[in-house]
């Protein structure tokens, strides 16, 4: 879904807090900890997270290396090997103009989950300096900003990102991040603003001020620290949106186009061979899948990890 | 209660001028307009009359002030490249198969979701658990084109002497069949995993206990009990969902050849025709709206506690 519902936001509410310390045994040494160790203990402790966050590496990897060390050019036309089956030489088969799929594949990985990672980075710059703001501050601005923010929820999403496709009026990379972004930060700025509007309350923070700490201080040094945890859990919720948004703006064919692929691109390509040759459609589709399988798992397994009150059953 | 959804409907109408403005400032900083194309060399004083006559040579809050008048009024103006046609015509024609087949994915995802979830819940940690879950996570991850893609080449063609379903098309009950399914497998998914893991938690509650130890029969503590207050957010989440699958369906109208509101809206970005895109818009970003005053008013009713915090 492009949005994560309301509801999710309520998690956001419980602060961050360090694991219960187990009692040591007696003559054994303390072991040292804190936070981010806790957190990994517990996320390797989560076998579907971790095997999904090994899969997601490797995917990263592969996208990221295989270009460069493939025996293939992945623009290479050659009509004599068209359209062939998965082989040894060619592990996903080529495509309607002879090129190797595999390698393909992983040059359309790298625009797929770039525009990815750059358009969830966009969505939480926005989201976190508007959350912090709001329910740093507070009151009547804090007000009058979610009921904005309340109206911008009425946006549809994918007419907003059509619309900003064509106000850019090309679409290469950094238009479709911003065409991503731009409706899609909401569900972010209001946990930040929850997170904020909850770690203010704490001791620490009023000390902070008594001390005479300036605001942006407080702000930067006592607030946004703390709501990291939330913020590395919000990076893989957000990520499979922007990811199926940049394929479906691709098959309608206001993405990327040729010579460049994205996975959405690749699949519009397969589409239209469907009936005849059904593979090219479903290897770009299957790594889409793939991936967003894997960062909902992660995404799970950060959330009971960083945030264990908040853990599913 | 009555004040309540006084309140969240009059606060509506901000929201509508607000998304209207934000669409309408948008859209004009679209460059060029349908009478400036290079390919219709059309002389400047002709371009200026029609500019006149389409009124774009106004001010840009006087053409808002007019255009808002004329979604008040239900009117969303001519279109701006097919002649002798208006906004309205176009919604008319295209916009009740984009909602029927909205609703019906709505319906087969809650339908079908839903229950799974609870069978889920109730038998945790079970094969049928993981199975459920395994479907669930696969289905909310793999893209729709895929799916309409797959249901076509094996329900339609591949068996389709079978089932006799057809590849396209939005007239008989058959047709209907696979854009449904292809549109409401992911929210399916979605609401499945989203009750069970409600159910679970709601299961937990103290509630749950006493009305156990008072010696209520399980099934009533099921229906009454839990999943009451386990559906609260299903509830909050179908709002969303719902308005997401009447104005995102563009994929599954273009593959299943759907004369939806979809396809029409990429034809009139591209075309730049101004008004029936602001109109379109402003639409689907109206149903989106109303999708989620409607939980917001629901959720008001299952949760009371919400009355006064949301209003």
């Amino acid at each position: 879904m492009a949005r994560a519902p309301r509801a999710a936001t309520s998690h956001a509410d419980i602060p961050l807090e360090a694991a219960p310390v187990t009692a040591p045994l007696a003559g054994a040494p303390v072991r040292q900890t804190n936070l981010w160790k806790d957190a990994w203990y517990r996320y390797i402790r989560n076998r579907a997270a971790v095997v999904a966050g090994a899969v997601f590496v490797l995917l990263l990897l592969y996208c990221l290396i295989w270009p460069a060390v493939s025996p293939y050019d992945p623009n290479d036309v050659d009509f004599s090997q068209a359209r062939e089956m998965p082989s040894l030489e060619h592990p996903f088969g080529t495509d309607t103009f002879g090129r190797d799929l595999f390698t393909r594949t992983a040059l359309g990985g790298r625009i797929s989950i770039g525009i990815g990672f750059a358009a969830t980075l966009v969505i939480l710059a926005i989201g976190v300096a508007y959350g912090s703001l709001s329910g740093f501050v507070g009151g009547r601005l804090d007000n009058g900003m979610m009921r904005f923010l309340d109206a911008l929820y009425g946006l549809p999403y994918l007419p907003f990102a059509i619309i900003t496709l064509a106000v850019i009026g090309d679409s290469g990379f950094w238009s479709l991040v911003i065409a991503l972004s731009i409706a899609s930060w909401l569900t972010t700025a209001r946990i930040m603003r929850g997170q904020v509007m909850t770690l203010k309350q704490n001791d620490y923070v009023r000390a902070a001020h008594v001390v005479g700490a300036r605001r942006h201080r407080v702000l930067m040094r006592h607030i946004l620290p703390n709501t990291l945890g939330i913020l590395v859990i919000a990076v893989f919720l957000e990520l499979p949106g922007v990811i199926l948004g940049e394929a479906f703006l691709s098959f309608i064919g206001l993405g990327i186009g040729p010579p460049d692929a994205s996975w959405g691109s690749m699949a519009q390509e397969g589409y239209k061979v469907y009936r005849v040759f059904p593979l090219l459609i479903i290897i770009p589709s299957v790594a889409i899948a793939t991936l967003i399988l894997c960062a909902n798992f992660i995404a799970d397994g950060l959330r009971d990890a960083l945030d264990p009150r908040t853990r599913e059953t | 209660m009555t004040t309540f959804v006084l309140r969240r409907l009059v606060w509506t109408v901000p929201v509508i001028l607000l998304v209207i403005l934000l669409t309408f400032l948008l859209m004009r900083q679209i460059e060029g307009n349908p009478f400036r194309t290079s390919e219709r060399a059309i002389p400047e004083s002709i371009q200026q009359n029609l500019e006149e006559k389409y009124g774009l040579d106004d001010p840009w809050y006087v053409q808002y002030l007019r255009y808002v008048k004329g979604v008040f009024t239900l009117d969303l103006g001519p279109s701006l490249v097919l002649r002798n046609r208006d906004v309205n015509d176009i919604v008319r024609e295209h916009f009740p198969p984009s909602l029927e087949l909205g609703a019906l994915a709505m319906l087969f995802a809650l339908v079908f979701g839903v229950p799974l979830g609870m069978l889920s819940a109730l038998r945790a940690n079970t094969f049928f658990d993981y199975g459920a879950m395994f479907v669930s996570n696969v289905g909310f991850a793999i893209p729709s084109f895929l799916v309409a893609t797959l249901l076509i080449y094996f329900f339609a063609l591949e068996w389709g002497d079978i089932f006799g379903l057809p590849t396209s098309g939005w007239d008989t009950w058959q047709s209907k069949v696979l854009p449904t399914i292809a549109l409401g497998l992911g929210p399916m998914a979605y609401f499945a995993r989203l009750t069970r893991g409600s159910m679970l938690e709601t299961m937990q509650q103290d509630y749950i206990r006493t009305a156990r130890a008072k010696g209520l029969r399980w099934r009533r503590v099921v229906v009454v009990h839990t999943l009451r207050n386990s559906l609260i957010p299903v509830v909050t989440a179908a709002g969303p969902i719902l308005g997401f699958l009447i104005t995102g369906s563009f994929i599954i109208e273009q593959i299943f050849a759907i004369p939806g509101i979809g396809r029409y809206y990429v034809t009139a970005v591209t075309g730049r025709d101004y008004s029936v895109v602001m109109g379109l818009t402003v639409l689907l970003a109206l149903i989106v709206i109303v999708a989620n005053l409607v939980v917001d008013i629901l959720y008001g009713f299952l949760d009371p506690r919400t009355r006064d915090a949301r209003a």
